[in-house]
């Protein structure tokens, strides 16, 4: 398969992805409705924290990733309880799937952080950040994330016990992720550097999108 | 045999010697001790995580179950490394800084190492015995594979880290005690040699319990055919 051709079988999936939740968008709502309840009552309980970006930080990052393990798996137990992904197979190679579904799960977090992030700087008190160092964190964080749990999805989707198995599976590896994302979250509050943070960030997606390139072929019998 | 109980004797010989022999690191004092055992154990378990992704890949290109065999009884035993060297380092810390557990980057690291291994164990948990759980769990065990470098590595450079790094003057530094050099190095040999040994055995075990399974599922008479052959 040409590169023009897959590219094509990837933006066909990501539209196709994007009609199946937009019909039910019970992932949507769900993700949203978790991140915004765990940030009404972490405001509750602990307040405003303008002066505690270490603490914002960590929160930020903290309900961003549960609201996104809470529904990324979803786009792959879709395909296996609606019995369609043999279909899938045979219009498109499993890179091809993978890839695809990566960039619905990209659109997915993005839109998440959209409500997420005003939400909480609103909520929590956070000063006013520098918005070239937290875009770019939260980008590269974003990307990060994705590219570590599209694999995940698929291969949990398999398994039994899906929705718990996905968070059980992915937290570990993402501690990467979440390290990083917070490190560089707070160093734009304190005036800090934000490029390590970023680097490894970049890292972690690359090597994950490297190694998601190479298993794809593996992820279904033939 | 002889190499089994060679094996006791190095770890029992470099403990001993450790205790006995070797002089104690001036900063650290009686905690050099428990690095015989911490070190060994941290090294094994980034060995095992290591076997366990090689032979996750060599299953996913050869499809030979035997490779599964290994990948999971190196898990196995990463995680039993991986208990020895939390709680050993965890006991240093109480001496050295005063508490069990402080949060720090590397105490926090390997204890996410060992929540990927139990993650692994967790998978094979939820998939039936045979091909489809040796590949799923071979993609995971690549996965964890690719994070551990990140985890060991690069995020401990990211947060102040109390731990010392490195906690022993390194052989170019040519400060080490050569008696310490010569207990460490035992200790390092001997329990690179219990895993494999260890390994072995859970290796041999996953066969036998897999020759035992198709048993069960032949006919009758094929199975008197396939015990008679096994007695052989």
């Amino acid at each position: 398969m040409s590169a023009w051709s897959s590219a094509g079988a990837m933006w066909a999936l990501l539209r196709k992805e994007w009609v199946s939740e937009w019909r039910t968008r019970w992932g949507l709502h769900a993700a949203l409705l978790f991140a915004v309840a765990t940030l009404t009552a972490v405001s509750f309980a602990v307040g405003r924290l303008a002066d505690r970006v270490d603490v914002l930080a960590a929160l930020l990052w903290v309900v961003l990733l549960f609201a996104a393990l809470s529904s990324l798996a979803h786009t792959f137990v879709r395909e296996t309880e609606g019995r369609t992904l043999t279909l899938l197979r045979l219009v498109a190679s499993p890179a091809t799937i993978v890839f695809g579904k990566l960039l619905f799960n990209l659109l997915f977090l993005a839109l998440l952080e959209v409500v997420i992030v005003p939400l909480a700087l609103l909520l929590l008190g956070g000063p006013p950040p520098r918005w070239p160092a937290l875009l770019g964190v939260l980008a590269l964080g974003t990307l990060a994330l994705a590219s570590a749990t599209t694999l995940l999805g698929a291969l949990t989707a398999q398994a039994r016990g899906r929705g718990a198995l996905f968070a059980a599976l992915a937290l570990p590896l993402l501690m990467v992720v979440l390290a990083a994302g917070v490190s560089g979250v707070r160093a734009q509050w304190e005036g800090g550097a934000v490029a390590p943070a970023l680097r490894l960030l970049g890292a972690f997606a690359a090597a994950m999108l490297g190694a998601t390139l190479l298993l794809a072929d593996h992820l279904w019998e033939e | 045999m002889a190499l089994r109980l060679l094996l006791w004797l190095v770890i029992a010989g470099g403990l001993a010697a450790g205790f006995a022999w070797a002089p104690l690191v001036p900063v650290l004092g009686a905690t050099t001790h428990v690095l015989y055992l911490h070190v060994p154990a941290a090294f094994v378990a980034f060995i095992a995580l290591g076997w366990s992704m090689l032979h996750s890949v060599l299953y996913l290109a050869r499809r030979d179950m035997r490779h599964d065999d290994h990948a999971a009884g190196a898990a196995e035993l990463g995680i039993l490394f991986c208990v020895v060297a939390t709680i050993s380092g965890s006991l240093w810390a109480k001496a050295q800084w005063g508490s069990y557990w402080n949060w720090d980057p590397r105490e926090t690291s390997i204890f996410f190492v060992l929540l990927i291994y139990a993650a692994y164990l967790a998978l094979r948990g939820a998939l039936e015995d045979g091909p489809r759980r040796a590949r799923l769990s071979a993609l995971y065990s690549v996965l964890a594979f690719v994070t551990a470098p990140f985890l060991f590595f690069v995020v401990p450079r990211l947060y102040a880290s109390l731990h010392p790094s490195p906690i022993l003057p390194s052989r170019e530094q040519g400060s080490m005690d050569p008696r310490i050099r010569v207990c460490f190095d035992a200790m390092l040999v001997g329990f690179t040699g219990l895993f494999f040994w260890m390994l072995n055995l859970r290796v041999r075990l996953g066969a036998l319990a897999r020759r035992h399974a198709e048993v069960e599922l032949e006919p009758p008479d094929s199975a008197v055919a396939a015990a008679g052959r096994g007695t052989r």
